[in-house]
Protein backbone atom coordinates (compact mmCIF):
# COMPACT_ATOMS: atom_id res chain seq x y z
CA UNK A 1 0.00 0.00 0.00
CA UNK A 2 1.62 3.22 -1.05
CA UNK A 3 1.23 6.58 0.64
CA UNK A 4 -0.79 8.07 -2.22
CA UNK A 5 -3.64 5.58 -1.69
CA UNK A 6 -4.29 6.76 1.86
CA UNK A 7 -7.02 9.33 2.19
CA UNK A 8 -8.17 11.45 5.11
CA UNK A 9 -11.96 11.69 5.25
CA UNK A 10 -13.87 14.26 7.27
CA UNK A 11 -16.39 12.62 9.59
CA UNK A 12 -19.85 13.93 8.55
CA UNK A 13 -21.56 12.72 11.74
CA UNK A 14 -22.04 14.48 15.08
CA UNK A 15 -22.03 13.27 18.66
CA UNK A 16 -24.53 14.26 21.32
CA UNK A 17 -23.15 16.85 23.73
CA UNK A 18 -24.63 15.87 27.07
CA UNK A 19 -23.79 17.89 30.17
CA UNK A 20 -23.23 15.71 33.25
CA UNK A 21 -26.16 15.68 35.65
CA UNK A 22 -27.32 13.85 38.74
CA UNK A 23 -30.76 12.29 38.55
CA UNK A 24 -33.18 13.01 41.40
CA UNK A 25 -33.27 10.32 44.10
CA UNK A 26 -36.15 7.86 44.02
CA UNK A 27 -39.11 8.89 46.18
CA UNK A 28 -39.22 6.80 49.38
CA UNK A 29 -43.03 6.65 49.13
CA UNK A 30 -45.79 7.94 46.88
CA UNK A 31 -48.10 8.58 49.85
CA UNK A 32 -48.69 12.30 50.13
CA UNK A 33 -46.59 13.03 47.04
CA UNK A 34 -47.47 15.82 44.62
CA UNK A 35 -47.44 14.30 41.13
CA UNK A 36 -47.16 16.20 37.87
CA UNK A 37 -48.41 14.78 34.59
CA UNK A 38 -47.37 15.90 31.13
CA UNK A 39 -49.98 15.00 28.52
CA UNK A 40 -48.32 14.98 25.09
CA UNK A 41 -51.71 15.76 23.43
CA UNK A 42 -51.77 12.61 21.32
CA UNK A 43 -55.17 11.01 20.95
CA UNK A 44 -56.28 9.19 24.15
CA UNK A 45 -53.20 10.29 26.10
CA UNK A 46 -55.56 12.19 28.43
CA UNK A 47 -57.77 9.11 28.91
CA UNK A 48 -54.81 6.91 29.82
CA UNK A 49 -53.20 9.49 32.09
CA UNK A 50 -56.45 10.30 33.91
CA UNK A 51 -56.82 6.62 34.67
CA UNK A 52 -53.23 6.53 35.88
CA UNK A 53 -53.91 9.51 38.15
CA UNK A 54 -56.91 7.67 39.61
CA UNK A 55 -54.79 4.60 40.33
CA UNK A 56 -52.13 6.75 41.97
CA UNK A 57 -54.77 8.48 44.10
CA UNK A 58 -56.65 5.37 45.15
CA UNK A 59 -53.87 2.85 45.49
CA UNK A 60 -50.93 5.00 46.56
CA UNK A 61 -52.68 7.96 48.19
CA UNK A 62 -50.85 10.68 46.39
CA UNK A 63 -51.76 14.16 47.57
CA UNK A 64 -52.25 16.08 44.41
CA UNK A 65 -52.03 15.98 40.59
CA UNK A 66 -50.84 18.87 38.49
CA UNK A 67 -51.64 18.58 34.78
CA UNK A 68 -49.74 20.06 31.83
CA UNK A 69 -50.90 19.48 28.27
CA UNK A 70 -48.42 20.19 25.47
CA UNK A 71 -49.85 22.02 22.42
CA UNK A 72 -48.10 19.56 20.13
CA UNK A 73 -46.77 16.08 20.75
CA UNK A 74 -43.88 16.91 18.46
CA UNK A 75 -42.63 19.84 20.47
CA UNK A 76 -40.53 19.66 23.60
CA UNK A 77 -42.42 20.79 26.70
CA UNK A 78 -42.29 24.51 27.37
CA UNK A 79 -39.26 25.18 29.64
CA UNK A 80 -41.40 27.48 31.83
CA UNK A 81 -43.91 24.65 32.39
CA UNK A 82 -41.09 22.23 33.24
CA UNK A 83 -39.70 24.73 35.74
CA UNK A 84 -43.11 25.18 37.34
CA UNK A 85 -43.68 21.43 37.59
CA UNK A 86 -40.20 20.91 39.03
CA UNK A 87 -40.90 23.52 41.70
CA UNK A 88 -44.34 22.30 42.72
CA UNK A 89 -44.16 18.50 42.31
CA UNK A 90 -42.25 15.68 43.93
CA UNK A 91 -42.32 13.61 40.74
CA UNK A 92 -43.58 14.02 37.18
CA UNK A 93 -44.93 11.35 34.84
CA UNK A 94 -44.23 11.86 31.17
CA UNK A 95 -45.23 9.49 28.42
CA UNK A 96 -45.66 9.33 24.68
CA UNK A 97 -49.10 8.10 23.80
CA UNK A 98 -50.61 7.31 20.41
CA UNK B 1 -5.44 23.70 6.11
CA UNK B 2 -7.94 24.59 8.84
CA UNK B 3 -8.99 22.08 11.48
CA UNK B 4 -11.79 20.03 9.93
CA UNK B 5 -12.88 18.23 13.09
CA UNK B 6 -12.89 14.46 13.42
CA UNK B 7 -11.32 12.57 10.54
CA UNK B 8 -10.68 9.00 9.63
CA UNK B 9 -7.98 7.62 7.35
CA UNK B 10 -8.96 5.08 4.74
CA UNK B 11 -7.15 3.31 1.95
CA UNK B 12 -8.37 2.56 -1.53
CA UNK B 13 -6.76 1.74 -4.83
CA UNK B 14 -9.47 2.57 -7.32
CA UNK B 15 -12.82 4.30 -7.60
CA UNK B 16 -14.88 1.20 -6.85
CA UNK B 17 -12.92 0.54 -3.67
CA UNK B 18 -13.44 4.16 -2.63
CA UNK B 19 -17.20 3.73 -3.01
CA UNK B 20 -17.14 0.51 -1.01
CA UNK B 21 -15.08 2.11 1.81
CA UNK B 22 -17.75 4.80 2.08
CA UNK B 23 -20.51 2.18 2.30
CA UNK B 24 -18.55 0.48 5.10
CA UNK B 25 -18.39 3.73 7.06
CA UNK B 26 -22.20 3.81 7.18
CA UNK B 27 -22.57 7.44 6.23
CA UNK B 28 -24.93 6.97 3.34
CA UNK B 29 -28.48 6.94 2.06
CA UNK B 30 -27.95 3.69 0.16
CA UNK B 31 -26.57 5.26 -3.01
CA UNK B 32 -22.86 5.63 -3.76
CA UNK B 33 -21.17 8.58 -2.06
CA UNK B 34 -18.42 10.95 -3.09
CA UNK B 35 -15.69 10.44 -0.44
CA UNK B 36 -15.51 13.53 1.81
CA UNK B 37 -11.76 13.94 1.53
CA UNK B 38 -10.18 16.69 3.62
CA UNK B 39 -9.11 18.56 0.50
CA UNK B 40 -12.57 18.57 -1.04
CA UNK B 41 -14.28 19.57 2.23
CA UNK B 42 -11.79 22.44 2.66
CA UNK B 43 -12.58 23.58 -0.88
CA UNK B 44 -16.32 23.65 -0.04
CA UNK B 45 -15.70 25.63 3.14
CA UNK B 46 -13.58 28.11 1.23
CA UNK B 47 -16.38 28.59 -1.29
CA UNK B 48 -18.79 29.31 1.55
CA UNK B 49 -16.46 31.67 3.41
CA UNK B 50 -17.10 29.80 6.65
CA UNK B 51 -14.77 28.14 9.11
CA UNK B 52 -15.31 24.47 9.87
CA UNK B 53 -16.34 25.07 13.46
CA UNK B 54 -18.92 27.77 12.81
CA UNK B 55 -22.24 26.62 14.26
CA UNK B 56 -25.08 26.85 11.71
CA UNK B 57 -27.76 25.65 14.12
CA UNK B 58 -28.60 23.02 16.67
CA UNK B 59 -31.11 20.31 17.34
CA UNK B 60 -31.40 20.69 21.11
CA UNK B 61 -33.58 17.62 21.70
CA UNK B 62 -30.76 15.46 20.33
CA UNK B 63 -28.06 17.59 21.98
CA UNK B 64 -26.28 18.23 18.71
CA UNK B 65 -24.69 21.25 17.08
CA UNK B 66 -24.39 21.36 13.31
CA UNK B 67 -21.29 23.14 12.09
CA UNK B 68 -20.30 24.40 8.63
CA UNK B 69 -17.70 21.62 8.49
CA UNK B 70 -20.39 18.94 8.88
CA UNK B 71 -22.56 20.65 6.26
CA UNK B 72 -19.60 20.73 3.86
CA UNK B 73 -18.69 17.06 4.41
CA UNK B 74 -22.26 15.97 3.69
CA UNK B 75 -22.55 18.28 0.67
CA UNK B 76 -19.37 16.74 -0.75
CA UNK B 77 -20.74 13.24 -0.21
CA UNK B 78 -24.01 14.17 -1.94
CA UNK B 79 -22.12 15.15 -5.09
CA UNK B 80 -22.62 18.92 -4.78
CA UNK B 81 -20.35 21.48 -6.39
CA UNK B 82 -18.64 24.04 -4.12
CA UNK B 83 -20.87 26.82 -5.45
CA UNK B 84 -23.96 25.03 -4.10
CA UNK B 85 -22.73 25.51 -0.53
CA UNK B 86 -24.56 28.80 0.18
CA UNK B 87 -27.86 27.10 -0.72
CA UNK B 88 -27.14 24.01 1.38
CA UNK B 89 -26.11 26.23 4.30
CA UNK B 90 -29.27 28.34 4.05
CA UNK B 91 -31.42 25.19 3.90
CA UNK B 92 -29.64 23.83 6.98
CA UNK B 93 -30.07 27.10 8.87
CA UNK B 94 -33.75 27.15 7.91
CA UNK B 95 -34.53 23.60 9.01
CA UNK B 96 -32.74 24.17 12.32
CA UNK B 97 -34.78 27.33 13.05
CA UNK B 98 -37.16 26.82 16.02
CA UNK B 99 -40.47 27.21 14.03
CA UNK B 100 -39.44 24.27 11.84
CA UNK B 101 -39.08 22.08 14.95
CA UNK B 102 -36.87 19.58 13.13
CA UNK B 103 -37.14 16.98 15.89
CA UNK B 104 -40.81 16.47 14.95
CA UNK B 105 -40.77 15.93 11.19
CA UNK B 106 -37.43 14.10 11.28
CA UNK B 107 -38.63 11.48 13.75
CA UNK B 108 -42.37 11.13 13.13
CA UNK B 109 -44.19 8.08 11.81
CA UNK B 110 -45.74 10.60 9.38
CA UNK B 111 -42.71 10.18 7.17
CA UNK B 112 -42.10 13.63 5.79
CA UNK B 113 -39.20 14.83 3.70
CA UNK B 114 -37.76 18.32 3.73
CA UNK B 115 -38.76 20.06 0.51
CA UNK B 116 -36.24 22.75 -0.47
CA UNK B 117 -37.51 25.61 -2.66
CA UNK B 118 -34.85 27.92 -4.10
CA UNK B 119 -35.73 31.48 -5.11
CA UNK B 120 -33.79 34.48 -6.41
CA UNK B 121 -30.79 34.91 -8.70
CA UNK B 122 -28.82 32.01 -7.19
CA UNK B 123 -31.23 29.50 -8.74
CA UNK B 124 -30.26 30.48 -12.27
CA UNK B 125 -26.62 31.03 -11.36
CA UNK B 126 -26.07 27.48 -10.13
CA UNK B 127 -28.70 25.92 -12.40
CA UNK B 128 -31.50 24.74 -10.09
CA UNK B 129 -34.23 23.38 -12.35
CA UNK B 130 -37.69 24.93 -12.13
CA UNK B 131 -39.21 23.53 -15.31
CA UNK B 132 -39.63 20.16 -17.07
CA UNK B 133 -39.30 17.20 -14.69
CA UNK B 134 -39.53 19.54 -11.72
CA UNK B 135 -39.37 16.76 -9.14
CA UNK B 136 -37.71 14.32 -11.50
CA UNK B 137 -34.14 13.32 -12.25
CA UNK B 138 -31.51 14.76 -14.53
CA UNK B 139 -30.28 17.94 -12.92
CA UNK B 140 -27.21 18.01 -10.70
CA UNK B 141 -28.10 21.00 -8.52
CA UNK B 142 -31.58 19.73 -7.64
CA UNK B 143 -30.42 16.16 -7.15
CA UNK B 144 -27.40 16.89 -4.99
CA UNK B 145 -28.68 19.84 -2.92
CA UNK B 146 -31.73 17.81 -1.92
CA UNK B 147 -29.55 14.80 -1.22
CA UNK B 148 -27.14 16.92 0.86
CA UNK B 149 -30.07 18.00 3.04
CA UNK B 150 -31.02 14.35 3.61
CA UNK B 151 -27.42 13.35 4.44
CA UNK B 152 -27.18 16.27 6.88
CA UNK B 153 -30.39 15.04 8.49
CA UNK B 154 -29.09 11.49 8.78
CA UNK B 155 -25.45 12.10 9.68
CA UNK B 156 -25.42 15.43 11.51
CA UNK B 157 -28.97 15.49 12.95
CA UNK B 158 -29.10 11.76 13.77
CA UNK B 159 -32.34 11.22 11.81
CA UNK B 160 -31.29 7.64 11.11
CA UNK B 161 -33.98 5.34 9.71
CA UNK B 162 -35.06 2.86 12.36
CA UNK B 163 -33.39 4.85 15.15
CA UNK B 164 -34.67 8.43 15.48
CA UNK B 165 -36.44 8.41 12.11
CA UNK B 166 -39.57 6.30 12.72
CA UNK B 167 -41.31 6.87 9.34
CA UNK B 168 -43.80 4.11 8.62
CA UNK B 169 -43.47 4.29 4.84
CA UNK B 170 -41.27 7.36 4.14
CA UNK B 171 -41.32 8.65 0.56
CA UNK B 172 -39.01 9.06 -2.44
CA UNK B 173 -38.47 12.74 -1.62
CA UNK B 174 -36.40 11.56 1.32
CA UNK B 175 -33.59 10.80 -1.13
CA UNK B 176 -33.71 14.27 -2.63
CA UNK B 177 -36.39 16.99 -2.78
CA UNK B 178 -35.25 20.32 -4.20
CA UNK B 179 -36.87 22.64 -6.73
CA UNK B 180 -36.71 26.25 -7.86
CA UNK B 181 -39.51 28.61 -8.82
CA UNK B 182 -39.63 29.68 -12.49
CA UNK B 183 -39.91 33.23 -11.26
CA UNK B 184 -38.61 34.95 -14.39
CA UNK B 185 -41.38 33.31 -16.39
CA UNK B 186 -44.37 34.52 -14.40
CA UNK B 187 -45.92 37.84 -13.45
CA UNK B 188 -46.53 36.44 -9.96
CA UNK B 189 -44.40 37.55 -7.06
CA UNK B 190 -41.91 34.82 -6.22
CA UNK B 191 -42.37 32.88 -3.01
CA UNK B 192 -39.46 34.56 -1.21
CA UNK B 193 -40.81 38.03 -2.03
CA UNK B 194 -44.18 37.05 -0.59
CA UNK B 195 -42.30 35.94 2.49
CA UNK B 196 -40.56 39.27 3.01
CA UNK B 197 -37.41 39.19 0.89
CA UNK B 198 -36.43 41.42 -2.02
CA UNK B 199 -36.54 40.06 -5.58
CA UNK B 200 -32.77 40.53 -5.93
CA UNK B 201 -32.11 38.51 -2.78
CA UNK B 202 -31.79 34.75 -2.97
CA UNK B 203 -33.57 32.61 -0.42
CA UNK B 204 -34.33 29.03 0.45
CA UNK B 205 -37.65 27.83 1.87
CA UNK B 206 -37.82 24.48 3.64
CA UNK B 207 -41.08 22.64 4.18
CA UNK B 208 -41.64 19.35 6.03
CA UNK B 209 -44.03 17.60 3.74
CA UNK B 210 -45.55 14.61 2.08
CA UNK B 211 -44.66 13.60 -1.47
CA UNK B 212 -46.06 15.68 -4.35
CA UNK B 213 -49.43 14.53 -5.63
CA UNK B 214 -49.69 15.27 -9.35
CA UNK B 215 -52.91 16.99 -10.33
CA UNK B 216 -53.83 16.49 -13.97
CA UNK B 217 -56.19 19.16 -15.17
CA UNK B 218 -56.23 21.47 -18.14
CA UNK B 219 -58.47 24.31 -19.13
CA UNK B 220 -59.41 27.57 -17.52
CA UNK B 221 -57.65 28.52 -14.29
CA UNK B 222 -60.84 27.80 -12.33
CA UNK B 223 -60.92 24.26 -13.71
CA UNK B 224 -57.32 23.63 -12.72
CA UNK B 225 -57.89 25.09 -9.26
CA UNK B 226 -61.01 22.95 -8.70
CA UNK B 227 -58.92 19.84 -9.33
CA UNK B 228 -56.08 21.11 -7.13
CA UNK B 229 -58.56 21.80 -4.31
CA UNK B 230 -60.12 18.37 -4.72
CA UNK B 231 -56.76 16.59 -4.53
CA UNK B 232 -55.76 18.70 -1.51
CA UNK B 233 -59.02 17.80 0.24
CA UNK B 234 -58.31 14.05 0.28
CA UNK B 235 -58.99 11.92 3.26
CA UNK B 236 -55.79 10.28 4.43
CA UNK B 237 -53.44 13.23 4.28
CA UNK B 238 -51.70 14.52 7.36
CA UNK B 239 -53.96 17.57 7.17
CA UNK B 240 -57.22 15.61 7.30
CA UNK B 241 -56.26 13.38 10.23
CA UNK B 242 -57.41 13.92 13.80
CA UNK B 243 -54.09 12.74 15.26
CA UNK B 244 -51.89 15.43 16.83
CA UNK B 245 -54.29 18.23 16.05
CA UNK B 246 -52.75 21.69 16.32
CA UNK B 247 -55.90 23.67 16.98
CA UNK B 248 -58.45 21.61 18.97
CA UNK B 249 -61.32 23.75 17.66
CA UNK B 250 -60.51 22.72 14.08
CA UNK B 251 -60.93 19.04 14.89
CA UNK B 252 -58.51 18.00 12.15
CA UNK B 253 -54.78 18.56 12.12
CA UNK B 254 -54.72 21.17 9.31
CA UNK B 255 -51.42 22.64 8.11
CA UNK B 256 -49.66 24.52 5.39
CA UNK B 257 -49.58 23.26 1.81
CA UNK B 258 -47.37 23.85 -1.21
CA UNK B 259 -49.11 24.07 -4.58
CA UNK B 260 -47.08 24.12 -7.78
CA UNK B 261 -48.63 25.46 -10.96
CA UNK B 262 -46.87 24.77 -14.27
CA UNK B 263 -47.23 26.01 -17.79
CA UNK B 264 -47.51 29.37 -19.43
CA UNK B 265 -47.98 32.40 -17.22
CA UNK B 266 -50.35 33.96 -19.78
CA UNK B 267 -53.07 31.53 -18.70
CA UNK B 268 -52.98 33.17 -15.26
CA UNK B 269 -52.82 36.79 -16.44
CA UNK B 270 -56.05 37.71 -14.68
CA UNK B 271 -55.08 36.04 -11.41
CA UNK B 272 -52.78 37.11 -8.59
CA UNK B 273 -51.28 34.63 -6.18
CA UNK B 274 -53.59 36.01 -3.51
CA UNK B 275 -56.65 35.32 -5.63
CA UNK B 276 -55.48 31.77 -6.24
CA UNK B 277 -54.93 31.24 -2.51
CA UNK B 278 -58.35 32.63 -1.60
CA UNK B 279 -60.04 30.46 -4.23
CA UNK B 280 -58.25 27.33 -2.98
CA UNK B 281 -58.62 28.02 0.73
CA UNK B 282 -62.39 28.17 0.43
CA UNK B 283 -62.44 24.79 -1.30
CA UNK B 284 -59.79 22.73 0.51
CA UNK B 285 -62.17 21.19 3.01
CA UNK B 286 -64.02 18.00 3.83
CA UNK B 287 -67.54 17.31 4.99
CA UNK B 288 -68.20 16.23 8.56
CA UNK B 289 -69.98 13.19 7.10
CA UNK B 290 -66.87 12.09 5.18
CA UNK B 291 -64.69 12.69 8.22
CA UNK B 292 -67.05 10.50 10.26
CA UNK B 293 -67.02 7.74 7.62
CA UNK B 294 -63.25 7.69 7.86
CA UNK B 295 -63.46 7.77 11.69
CA UNK B 296 -61.49 11.00 11.75
CA UNK B 297 -64.43 12.30 13.76
CA UNK B 298 -66.28 10.00 16.17
CA UNK B 299 -69.97 9.27 16.06
CA UNK B 300 -72.74 8.40 13.62
CA UNK B 301 -73.58 10.61 10.68
CA UNK B 302 -76.36 13.02 11.53
CA UNK B 303 -78.54 15.27 9.45
CA UNK B 304 -76.57 18.27 8.29
CA UNK B 305 -73.20 16.45 8.36
CA UNK B 306 -73.14 16.10 4.55
CA UNK B 307 -73.45 19.89 4.18
CA UNK B 308 -71.19 20.86 7.08
CA UNK B 309 -67.53 21.35 6.11
CA UNK B 310 -64.20 21.51 7.93
CA UNK B 311 -61.34 23.53 6.46
CA UNK B 312 -58.06 21.62 6.11
CA UNK B 313 -55.89 24.75 5.95
CA UNK B 314 -55.97 27.43 8.68
CA UNK B 315 -55.62 30.57 6.52
CA UNK B 316 -55.21 31.41 2.80
CA UNK B 317 -51.65 32.56 3.62
CA UNK B 318 -50.83 28.98 4.58
CA UNK B 319 -50.95 28.02 0.90
CA UNK B 320 -47.44 28.40 -0.53
CA UNK B 321 -47.96 28.90 -4.24
CA UNK B 322 -45.03 28.22 -6.56
CA UNK B 323 -44.95 28.69 -10.33
CA UNK B 324 -42.90 25.72 -11.49
CA UNK B 325 -42.99 22.67 -13.75
CA UNK B 326 -42.92 22.13 -17.51
CA UNK B 327 -44.24 24.54 -20.07
CA UNK B 328 -47.53 22.70 -20.34
CA UNK B 329 -50.19 23.82 -17.89
CA UNK B 330 -51.87 20.44 -17.46
CA UNK B 331 -49.89 19.22 -14.44
CA UNK B 332 -50.00 20.92 -11.08
CA UNK B 333 -49.12 19.41 -7.73
CA UNK B 334 -50.23 19.54 -4.15
CA UNK B 335 -47.82 18.88 -1.30
CA UNK B 336 -49.46 18.61 2.12
CA UNK B 337 -47.63 19.54 5.25
CA UNK B 338 -46.31 16.88 7.61
CA UNK B 339 -47.88 18.48 10.64
CA UNK B 340 -49.99 21.25 12.11
CA UNK B 341 -48.34 24.64 12.17
CA UNK B 342 -47.58 24.32 15.87
CA UNK B 343 -45.62 21.16 14.99
CA UNK B 344 -43.69 22.56 12.02
CA UNK B 345 -43.88 25.60 9.78
CA UNK B 346 -42.16 26.42 6.50
CA UNK B 347 -39.10 28.59 7.10
CA UNK B 348 -37.33 30.87 4.61
CA UNK B 349 -33.71 32.01 5.01
CA UNK B 350 -31.58 34.24 2.85
CA UNK B 351 -28.79 32.67 0.81
CA UNK B 352 -25.67 34.63 1.74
Amino acid sequence: MTQKNEYVLVDPTTQAIVAPFNGAPRLPTLAGARIGIIDDSKRNADVLLQELAEVLRNRYEIADVQWHRKPSASRAADPAAIKELAASCDAVVIAIGD
Amino acid sequence: MQDLGDTTTVVWNDALEAIERCYELGWGDGLPLVPPTAGRVAQFLEASGKSSGEVIGEIPERRREITAGKVAANAVMAGCLPEYMPVVLAATEAMLAPPFNLVGPSSSMGGSAVLVIVNGPIAEKIGVNSRNNLFGPGNRANATIGRAVRLILMNACAAIPGLFDRSVIGHPGKYTYCIAEAETETHWNPLHVERGFKPEQSAVTVFASESPRQVRSVGRPEAILHSVADAASSLGTNMSTSGSVGNPEAGVRQGEIVVTVAGNSALWKDWTKKQVRDFLHERIRRSVADLKRAQVFPGEIESGDEESYVSLIPEPEDILLVFAGGEESNMSSVIPSWGPKVGSMAVTKEVK
